[in-house]
């Protein structure tokens, strides 16, 4: 009789069923299943007795107010209809919200943490520290009970961010993003996840709290972990609901939940807890499915707050991107990334949101004027650091963050489980070439995947791998009518601006004509929209798809895909909706300005989009505009340029 | 087996009807409350966040913290904070919520409700308005506000966090050791406020009125238990109104010297060499068999207390033994580790 109800107790914990009331006692936790038809009878009655004496109590103590306050009405108290609706709006955002929880844990069920599905594919966010220790493969369970094998996809080790695919469905539920900078300190907020990896049922576990704090920047402890710009609640966060989600009460995702401030009282909340913010997420999001070891960023230079409370510059590197945009020592920082900064705190915090290579707007004052312009951020660690980083939590594997719980706790799976867990073993891996190692990538088979779908996007009549080699393209400077020809094949490349021509080699020796900022940018810009079109990222050099990145004077982000080519590398951002390329730029070295190739407009000539008007520019400023006339993709007789 | 359950459902019966009764009345006491104000949970933190400050002072070696809260308590730029080590400066630095930095000097401590009284001048803050202090009671919905762990700094909001009263009781411990000088009424709260650097925090109700300060941290030594709790308003102002009215506190000008006093020697005691404006009285020897040993003093114990009156330096522990007839006993309050301990000196 014990060992059978013992067992149901673990059978119905194993099913995961609907509805399980997790109580208390003093002498231990007990697992109430609500739904009496899969207990025994004899669990059913008990069950039933308690649950009757529960009601009948709740029934008293309904109406214990009416007989306690006497002075007041006499009857029990009305509650509000907008109470209940209120109470209704939690129920379902909880209900929502718990439905994108991911429960995640090692390939052996150990350890333990959370995460949040973001996309029906199954991309999920969680913490790097949570993925780490099971090295690339992972299972993820959801709210409706099942397990899904997962992979990781990248990581970001210094913002403590990772994103996971999940595999099995393309119809995961999943969390609907929220705004971070529209969280105010007062909000009422809710987490959900895998305290102390309690959902042995894969339920995730939601604490309500308040939001303390925004904006908060926490220094990296012992390790390179960096908490900027993050959101502080004191909704319980205990281990286990690392990388799990915080969300507003519109049941919308507002943060990844990820640290506490631990002192004496051991690992449990002590009502401090962080999240790090969507807006950061989402910022790094397409960088991690590009499968790379992420980096973050510095400026080029460094701040301190002086005696009157003004953040100045107090170390620049002149070989910075900062620097060349007039940034020097001494100038005060007024803004940055449409920011204010008062503090370095703050600048710190504004600064940790953004990936490497973007550039975000910046304000600053000199002596003799305040300047409004652009910075692109540098990386924050050379690659190899991050490789050690890499291979250090590599090596902790062998000891997951929670420990394994007490067998007593553990369920026990029947036969027909045993049957169902070994079908699992023989049954094809599902995560079967959903991996693929690189150095400098945490998976290289999603960088692999992501180009694939940019180059997918491309629509029918933006291809052009049928055209011929050789290219001429014919147009002019509007401002000054300046006549312009470019001639672009595999034998040399050829630049012509009134009477004045010049002809480099069509694949390599380009940097010194970028440091003399050339005009010449136009055709090397042109002659890499050619390749890329007509031979693929991938035949032109070391194509690497970045992530996406914003482009100056643009609202969206584009997908960036970095090619070493020969002597150089090129940064080529395309549309997200039809892979069109938007912008190039081509480096000479990491202290110059690149050339810059807008391609302001597209229009369609005989079948095939062509572009019509390009901008170079150097820096930020613009050197010419090209209107172009005629665009000939048949080899001219002769050949010229050779 | 049947039986087994039930009872345990009996056993549980009247705690869960507890509960629900606490929710029951916290809601109603929630609807009765929004029947009448809607309140905006941002502009009311906000604006109580505004009426906090972060102070800093002494510490950061051995667990003690350099920091910690305070509430601004009227606008002639009191501020109530708790009494602890941190003020042990000549001026303690006050951060307010707007970033400005500020020094402050003591008017005085209450020792009875640890609690002291610094003032800022001419910052132009406003308080919080303790003409009527508000009432609370237990199953009340309160908001705490410190700058607990010392996460914000400069401009930055101290955090804020929500919680209930469970219960108004005395701070007496019955079991284990007594570690707050404190004894008196306290809200309890299910919120972890007590942490390291929220004490003199504020604990508002849901109209952004000051009901209580928050306390020290306290833990039982034996159940290792560390209690989450507020001094109430009315403790906190009677502490305002005797130190703003000069009746607490000390102010050694004021003492008188006796004939025969008792001397920091004759006593048994070595204490650590006066090297600072005010040296703290760390007792750094004590001569075996004398008076010091009998009555149970050790090395490292710090003198917090002289019959209740603060004792903030060696030099003022001395002179404030100057004070008392050889043949006198006294009370001493010293500080060892983390414990609180009084100790009564009889010759």
């Amino acid at each position: 009789m014990e060992a059978t109800k013992t067992q149901t107790l673990r059978r119905t914990s194993r099913y995961r069923m609907d509805w399980i009331i997790q109580a208390r006692s003093l002498s231990g936790r007990y697992w109430i299943p609500a739904n009496p038809v899969l207990a025994s009878a004899a669990f059913a009655r008990t069950v039933f007795a308690f649950r009757l004496s529960a009601v009948a109590m709740l029934i008293v103590s309904a109406l214990g107010p009416s007989f306690v306050s006497k002075g007041h009405s006499q009857s029990a108290p009305e509650v509000s209809p907008a109470v209940l609706e209120a109470q209704q709006l939690r129920i379902q955002a909880m209900k929502q919200a718990s439905l994108a929880t991911v429960a995640v844990y090692g390939t052996d069920g150990q350890g333990g943490g959370s995460g949040v599905c973001i996309s029906p594919d199954g991309y999920v966010l969680t913490n790097f520290h949570v993925s780490s220790p099971f090295g690339h493969r992972m299972r993820c369970g959801l709210n409706d009970g099942k397990m899904y094998e997962s992979i990781v996809t990248g990581v970001d080790p210094t913002g403590d961010l990772a994103v996971l695919k999940m595999v099995g469905r393309d119809d995961f539920p999943s969390a609907s993003i929220g705004n971070s900078d529209d969280v105010r300190i007062g909000q009422w907020c809710f987490a959900a996840g895998n305290p102390f990896v309690l959902a042995t049922n894969l339920q995730p576990t939601v604490t309500y709290g308040l939001i303390s704090g925004v904006r908060r920047y926490q220094y990296p402890s012992n390790t390179i972990l960096e908490y900027s710009d993050c959101i502080q609640t004191d909704a319980a966060i205990n281990p286990g609901n690392s990388g799990g989600p915080l969300f507003n009460m519109r049941g919308e995702l507002i943060g990844i939940n990820g640290r506490c401030s631990f002192e004496k009282r051991g690992r449990v909340n002590v009502g401090v807890g962080y999240a790090i913010s969507i807006k950061q997420a989402m910022n790094f999001l397409w960088q991690l499915k590009s499968g790379r070891v992420v980096d973050h960023a510095t400026l080029g230079f460094t701040v301190a707050t002086d005696t009157k409370g003004k953040v100045s510059v107090s170390n620049i590197l002149e070989s910075s991107d900062a620097y060349r945009r007039g940034i020097r020592f001494g100038d005060e920082i007024l803004r940055l990334g449409d920011r204010d900064v008062a503090t370095t705190n703050q600048l710190k915090n504004i600064l940790g949101i953004f990936p490497d290579q973007w550039r975000i707007p910046i304000r600053f004052r000199n002596d003799d004027e305040t300047i409004d312009t652009y910075v692109r951020l540098q990386s924050l660690h050379l690659p190899s650091e991050l490789e050690e980083i890499i291979k250090g939590e590599a090596a902790q594997r062998q000891q997951p963050p929670v420990p394994k719980k007490p067998s007593a706790e553990e369920p026990i799976p029947d036969e027909k489980e045993k049957a169902l867990q070994a079908q699992v073993v023989l049954k094809a891996d599902p995560l079967e070439g959903l991996y693929a190692e690189k150095r400098g990538f945490s998976n290289y088979y999603f960088n692999r995947l992501q180009l694939d779908r940019i180059l997918a996007l491309q629509v029918q009549d933006g291809k052009w791998n049928d055209s011929s080699e050789s290219w001429r393209i014919v147009g002019e400077v509007p401002k000054e009518q300046l006549a312009i020809e470019m001639l672009l094949n595999d034998e040399a490349l050829t630049f012509r601006m009134q009477d004045k021509s010049e002809t480099v080699h069509p694949r390599q020796g380009w940097p010194a004509s970028i440091k003399q900022r050339a005009s010449m940018g136009v055709a090397m810009g042109m002659r890499l929209w050619q390749e890329w079109h007509r031979r693929g990222p991938r035949l032109m050099g070391d194509a690497v798809y970045l992530g996406r990145n914003p482009v100056v004077g643009r609202e969206d982000l584009f997908d960036v895909t970095r090619i070493t080519v020969s002597d150089f590398d090129t940064l080529v951002y395309t549309s997200p909706k039809n892979g069109q390329i938007e912008l190039i730029e081509i480096f000479a070295d990491g202290q110059s300005d690149p050339v810059e190739l807008y391609f302001e407009k597209y229009e369609p000539v005989q079948g095939r989009l062509t572009p019509k008007l390009l901008r170079l520019s150097y820096g930020l400023e613009t050197k010419f505009l090209v209107a172009i006339d005629l665009f000939e993709t048949t080899s001219p007789a002769g050949g010229q340029g050779l | 087996m049947m039986r087994r359950t039930l009872k345990i459902a009996t056993l549980l019966a009247p705690f869960l009807a507890m509960a629900c009764w606490v929710m029951n009345q916290v809601i109603a006491a929630e609807i009765q409350r929004d029947a009448n104000v809607t309140i905006n949970n941002e502009a009311l933190i906000s604006t109580s966040q505004e009426k906090v400050v972060k102070l800093y002072g002494a510490g950061g070696v051995k667990g003690l913290e350099s920091y910690q809260s305070g509430v601004i308590i009227d606008d002639q730029g009191h501020i109530l904070t708790s009494w602890s080590t941190v003020l042990d400066v000549p001026k303690v630095r006050v951060v307010t919520f707007d970033g400005r930095r500020l020094d402050a000097t003591m008017v005085g401590v209450d020792p009875q409700n640890e609690l002291a009284v610094l003032k800022i001048e001419d910052a132009g803050l406003v308080g919080f308005d303790l003409t009527n202090p508000a009432a609370a009671s237990t199953g009340q919905r309160v908001f705490a506000i410190s700058n607990l762990f010392g996460i914000a700094a400069g401009n930055e909001s101290c955090s804020a966090q929500k919680g209930v009263i469970m219960a108004t009781t005395p701070l007496t411990t019955r079991r284990g050791k007594i570690k707050s000088l404190y004894q008196g009424k306290v809200y309890v709260l299910d919120v972890v406020t007590n942490n390291p650097g929220a004490s003199g925090g504020a604990l508002i109700d849901l109209q952004g009125r000051l009901i209580g300060v928050i306390g020290k941290e306290i833990r039982d030594e034996q159940a290792g238990v560390w209690i989450n709790y507020a001094l109430p308003i009315e403790v906190a102002k009677a502490s305002i109104d005797r130190i703003l009215s000069g009746t607490s506190g000390s102010s050694d000008a004021e003492l008188k010297s006796v004939a025969q006093p008792h001397l920091v020697n004759s006593l048994g005691l070595t204490l650590i060499p006066d090297v600072l404006a005010k040296t703290p009285p760390f007792i750094d020897k004590v001569r075996e068999g004398s008076t010091a040993d009998k009555s149970g003093l050790q090395t490292n114990d710090l003198v917090l207390l002289l019959n209740d009156q603060r004792v903030d330096s060696r030099k003022s522990l001395e002179k404030m033994l100057s004070t008392i007839n050889r043949e006198d006993s006294f009370y001493l309050l010293v500080q060892r580790g983390q414990e609180l301990i009084r100790i009564h000196v009889r010759p």
